[in-house]
């Protein structure tokens, strides 16, 4: 009789290119049946060299060049680059351009949430769900289109304000495009609270304490859902989001299902927000011709983008060209915290516990 | 949430995608398109060459004048230079219709020429080039003509002349 020797735990591979996730990320899983015993994340996929890129630019073009870095929070990267240049040169921002500038990110906001509990859907197999999501999404997408001539890169932002105003028209079609979108974001909102299928593979999955989420400094949805109320815009509020009804959701489930949720309220919120600028939305000038002087300098800015907080450095010099340009953005920390989230969970929630945190691998590696 | 509902509301007032290529596809009108560029209002300053941020815009000086170029194959239509062009000569249009052959690559690019003219003052070769909208404020139409038509050179004379006569 042949002895068979079996080992008592294998390595799999889960990408680089994987079906179940949507962009490059490559982790060697070491698991002993189905369960996961160790996770290493391995980085560098998508690096394109953008931070080196951006200082052979001028701060006009990086306007355009750091919106480019991630499609998803676009709208976050100049915002908090026009932020920092805005320190160094002292230049003082109208107040109807700060309005603008919070409706731009509000929008953005809610079109990343549902795209993600969308994605989510779509990984619990809940496929009727995945469409239905992602056609309320589509109306965010339709009006991105509508106000800022693109679905995904709005080019909202200059240096000194905003580039696109918004007159009547585009009011209006704002409003009517809430008053569609505000109920089905609400009943998302439900049907992700109660049905069976998304509570079975959510709930107690992929779990952050507390702690660990300290340890991380996880940031964003990811963070709140471990207890942790931190918000950059309640935190260090920029623009004009001290006068407007911002809420920081908390939940201390610590797992799947409350990063879920957490995106979904903060979704209800951004259209609540949005309602209000749009009120009391002032007139006056946007901008004052998008080209001012930045003299040489240094400045942080920090911005509260869909996945969490995005902290961009600044320092100029005589030249046009910023001499560095870094950012800190929010997956960096979250991706770390799926060591602990991956930790003793089942190879069939790899994906779901990936989605979780909302990975933007091509601004982590820019 | 009930599907059945959501199904019912999706066979009755679906379906929600368009039918495109078969009936044109709804655009909005703020939509970031191709790049249209009038050489009769450029003042040739270059900013739009300086902030496009893919290099999809170069100006050449030839024979015919200052040539401009978009190549829409590297433009990221982000409409930079549609924001910064003092004179709005150059604006992004509705038209998205972009898909071309391979070897029309090349082809798909927006031209324009200043053209280059002797300035009827001094005789040296000068670009006609529109005027800057702040030098020109309460010109009459025959003197904004007269002062286009002008070398940079000229141009400052016919201004310092025009003020000692006023």
């Amino acid at each position: 009789m042949t002895e068979h020797t079996v080992a008592s735990s294998y390595k799999i591979p889960v990408g680089p290119l994987h079906v179940a996730l949507e962009e490059p990320m490559y982790f060697r899983v070491s698991v002993k049946g189905e369960t996961i015993e160790n996770v290493e994340l391995n980085a560098g996929h998508v690096h394109r060299g953008v931070e080196y890129l951006a200082t052979k630019r001028t701060l006009l073009q990086n306007m355009i060049l750091t919106e480019r870095i991630c499609s998803l929070c676009s709208n976050s990267h100049p915002e908090a680059l026009a932020m920092a240049a805005e320190t160094i040169g002292a230049v003082e921002v109208p107040e109807r351009a700060q309005y603008l500038r919070v409706i731009a990110g509000e929008v953005k906001r809610v079109a990343s949430h549902l795209f993600n509990v969308g994605i989510l859907a779509h990984l619990v197999g809940f496929e009727a769900l995945f469409m239905h999501a992602m056609q309320v999404r589509e109306v965010a997408q339709d009006l991105k289109e509508a106000v800022y001539g693109n679905r995904m890169d709005l080019g909202a932002h200059c240096l000194g304000g905003t580039r696109c105003d918004m007159d009547d028209e585009a009011i209006a079609f704002m409003r009517t495009a809430l008053d569609k979108i505000e109920p089905d974001v609400r009943e998302l909102e439900k049907t992700y609270r109660t049905n069976g299928s998304i509570l079975r593979r959510t709930r107690g999955i992929g779990i952050l304490t507390h702690e660990d989420a300290i340890a991380c400094g996880v940031v964003g949805p990811v963070a709140r859902a471990s207890d942790i109320q931190y918000d950059v815009r309640t935190a260090a509020p920029y623009h004009v989001y001290d006068r407007l009804p911002v809420e920081v959701p908390v939940l201390d489930g610590c797992d799947v299902w409350s990063r879920a949720m957490i995106r979904l309220q903060e979704a209800v919120n951004s259209i609540e927000i949005l309602w209000v600028c749009l009120d009391h939305l002032p007139d006056g000038p946007i901008n004052d011709g998008g080209d001012p002087y930045i003299p040489p300098g240094q400045a942080i800015a920090r911005t509260e983008a869909p996945r969490g907080e995005l902290v961009y450095y600044l320092k100029t010099n005589d030249e046009p060209e910023p001499e560095r340009l870094k950012w800190r953005v929010p997956s960096y920390p979250n991706w770390d915290a799926l060591t602990f989230m991956l930790k003793e969970a089942k190879v069939a929630d790899i994906a779901i516990i990936v989605n979780s945190i909302d990975p933007c691998i091509s601004c982590t590696e820019r | 949430m009930n599907f059945l509902q959501l199904f019912a509301h999706n066979l009755t007032k679906g379906p929600f995608t368009d039918p495109f290529p078969f009936e044109p596809a709804p655009t909005a009108k703020r939509f970031r398109g191709k790049i249209e560029f009038d050489p009769e209002t450029c003042e040739g300053c270059r900013k739009c060459e300086k902030v496009c941020p893919a290099g999809a815009i170069r100006f050449t000086k030839t024979a015919n004048g200052l040539e401009f170029d978009c190549w829409h194959d590297s433009c990221v239509f982000c409409g930079n230079c549609e924001f910064h062009c003092p004179t709005n000569a150059i604006h992004q249009t509705q038209d998205w219709h972009l898909a071309h052959v391979q070897q029309d690559k090349f082809s798909m690019v927006e031209h324009g020429v200043i053209p280059s003219h002797e300035c009827p003052s001094c005789g040296k070769p000068a670009l006609y080039t529109a005027a800057p909208a702040n030098k020109i404020k309460g010109f009459s139409e025959a003197e904004v003509a007269e002062f286009r038509s002008l070398c940079p050179k000229c141009r400052g004379k016919y201004l310092r002349e025009r003020k000692s006569r006023s």
